[in-house]
């Protein structure tokens, strides 16, 4: 088993950990626990796409890796201040 | 493991996340877990944009589907009723 090889199946186990936080999100039986499985699916699959990028050898998609590990911060913020002060933003 | 069984194995995991999120954003009756699932498909169509080779289309997905329609969603319901209408 070559490096590359080894890269797959660490992005197969990731993607099916993804998967089961996924169930976590369709059972749980309150809002927050929805919440918290959103945020933990989303950093799962940001490593995932860096991994994805290591396999392929393009730097490009590092970036998006990135940019979403920052706008998803923003998604469970709106969404954590929304369940606690029913605000949204600065209003 | 070769690329093309490695990339089929990704087609079927994300194709499959992609309809259970669907079907679960369209069923929840309370809203915001519908906001949060809508939330998992975008998460699920701009990896799959990813896999399919277009990293800055993956980039405007992620920019519109996480952040923004998130925002306007959860603006929309407070400045609406939470519950749906009773008769």
């Amino acid at each position: 088993m070559n490096v590359i090889s080894a890269f797959m199946v660490a992005l197969v186990l990731l993607l099916f950990s993804a998967m089961l936080t996924l169930i976590r999100l369709l059972l749980g039986p309150t809002i927050p626990d929805r919440a918290v499985a959103l945020d933990s699916m989303t950093t799962t699959t940001a490593g995932a796409m860096v991994i994805y990028g290591v396999i392929t050898k393009q730097a490009v998609f590092i970036d998006v890796a990135l940019v979403y590990a920052v706008l998803s911060y923003i998604a469970t913020l709106y969404i954590a201040r929304y369940l606690v002060k029913k605000k949204v933003g600065i209003a | 493991m070769n690329f093309m069984e490695f990339f089929w194995i990704l087609q079927i995991l994300i194709g499959i996340g992609l309809l259970v999120s669907a079907i679960v954003a369209i069923r929840f009756k309370n809203l915001i877990m519908a906001v949060i699932a809508m939330a998992v498909f975008s998460l699920i169509l701009s990896l799959e944009f990813y896999v399919l080779q277009a990293p800055d289309v993956a980039i405007a997905e992620a920019g519109v589907g996480a952040c923004l329609t998130t925002a306007m969603y959860l603006l929309a319901i407070k400045n609406t009723t939470d519950e749906e209408v009773v008769e």
